[in-house]
């Protein structure tokens, strides 16, 4: 019983641990290519974060991610943050199958829940551009117009 | 003269510029810190070279002031550095320095931020005091307790800060020679940065050109005497990691004793971002 739990447990990370394929973050506070070079730096000492390609123009930084990994969207906004920056902005493309959202709920994608805000459609399918919506994901301006519910810590608040 | 006009033309071209391109500038100064800080784990080090004319003589002191920095957290940075100096006629080692500065305020938009930090440095040195102005940076022994607040406005970054400094005796029984009450004094500085070139950023190998002017001065709390200087500086950004900063300062106005306040800067510094 026990075994077969892990079993399951073990599959449900693996099938679900490979939807998160990319993230785009812009960072503000800056212009400077030094700065935008030490937030690039920063990124890269993630564990999980395969390449990160900075674009030192619009300040935009593409991450691609180790196979099976542990994506952890909040390690990666304090990488910036350490940097001496703010994120501004916080894209993740999630590749959904059959995803049903049911009344609103929380659903568990890979290793994040999200609760997502105006949906069109209930069943999410194919590769979605999935912006996260709390605070230091957005930026302060724009967090104060978000009329965000209360969520609790692990929950990600996110349009698509 | 001919480095004085030189210096006073630089300084209008470079007011000229500023003033007449209403949004676009960086705040690595060279004189004064910003208020924003270090990226956390990394590490600066820093070789400043001051080359400064004595007033009345023919002699030329050169400091030389090796400086390592660490940033601490996303809020905090501590900083040593180390002087050394040829103005008692041997090049020599004369003191050191901590210097420590805290974040307490950021508010970030795109390209743009205000940010406000106190800082603070303990002093220690082992010359002579030769001058009433009270120089923490490689002249006296003691502290200074200051602000500073930080806004970047796409290309342009201005800066201001106060500081309350306080001298005591030095080291080597170099005693303060005024009176206790002209021991202590207040800084305050404007600076403005500009990010000249690239035009157009296009990756981090770009070699970055900022300009800057800055704004230093000194009042006395026991005297009420002061004085104001003017620094410009031209600043060259290497593979987004290392910098080399120009400048020359010129006292503007002054009635405080001083022996060697106008001169040239050369400052080298390279980062090691992640460094721990």
């Amino acid at each position: 019983m026990k075994l077969s739990f892990i079993i399951i447990a073990i599959v449900f990370s693996l099938t679900t641990k490979a939807q998160i394929t990319k993230v785009y973050l812009t960072a503000s506070g800056l212009t400077c290519s030094m700065c935008s070079n030490s937030i690039n730096k920063a990124l890269k000492t993630l564990d999980f974060v395969e390449v990160v390609k900075g674009d030192v123009k619009t300040y935009t930084f593409e991450l691609s991610f180790k196979a099976n990994s542990h994506v952890d969207f909040d390690k990666i906004k304090r990488k910036v943050e350490d940097a001496g920056f703010s994120v501004s902005s916080f894209t993740a493309f999630v590749d959904f199958s059959n995803v049903q959202v049911i009344d609103n709920k929380p659903v568990k994608i890979g290793d994040h829940s999200f609760l997502f805000a105006n949906l069109k459609e209930p069943l999410l399918n194919g590769v979605k551009a999935v912006k996260i919506l709390n605070r230091g994901f957005v930026s302060q301006r724009e967090y104060k117009q978000i009329s965000s519910p209360a969520v609790a810590i692990g929950i990600y608040y996110a349009t698509i | 003269m001919i480095v004085k006009h030189t210096t006073v033309k630089l300084a209008v071209l470079m007011s000229f510029i500023f003033l007449s391109s209403s949004s676009h500038a960086q705040e690595l100064f060279a004189m004064t810190e910003p208020a924003s800080n270090r990226a956390a784990r990394s590490i600066g080090l820093r070789i400043d070279n001051s080359i400064m004319d004595e007033i009345n003589t023919s002699k030329t002191n050169y400091h030389l002031i090796p400086e390592i920095m660490a940033g601490i957290s996303k809020t905090w940075m501590i900083a040593g550095n180390v002087f050394f100096s040829n103005r008692s006629n041997d090049f020599k080692y004369e003191g050191a320095s901590i210097y420590t500065k805290y974040r307490f305020f950021n508010k970030d938009a795109v390209q743009k931020h205000l940010r406000i930090a106190a800082f603070g440095r303990i002093s220690f040195n082992n010359s002579d005091i030769h001058q009433q102005e009270i120089n923490m940076n490689g002249h006296n022994t003691g502290m200074e307790l200051g602000i500073v607040a930080t806004k970047l406005i796409r290309k342009v970054a201005l800066s201001s800060s106060t500081s309350f400094l306080k001298a005591t005796d030095n080291g080597n029984n170099n005693k303060f020679i005024y009176s206790t009450k002209e021991s202590k004094a207040v800084n305050y500085t404007f600076s403005i940065g500009k990010l000249m070139l690239p035009k157009e950023y296009k990756g981090y190998a770009q070699t970055n050109i900022n300009c800057m002017l800055e704004f230093l001065n000194q009042v006395n709390i026991g005297s009420g005497k002061y004085y104001m200087d003017i620094a410009a500086i031209v600043q060259m950004i290497f593979n987004s990691q290392s910098r080399i900063d120009i400048g020359y300062i010129k006292e503007v106005s002054s009635t405080i004793t001083r022996t060697a306040p106008n001169g040239f800067f050369v400052r080298l510094e390279t980062n090691f971002f992640n460094a721990f």
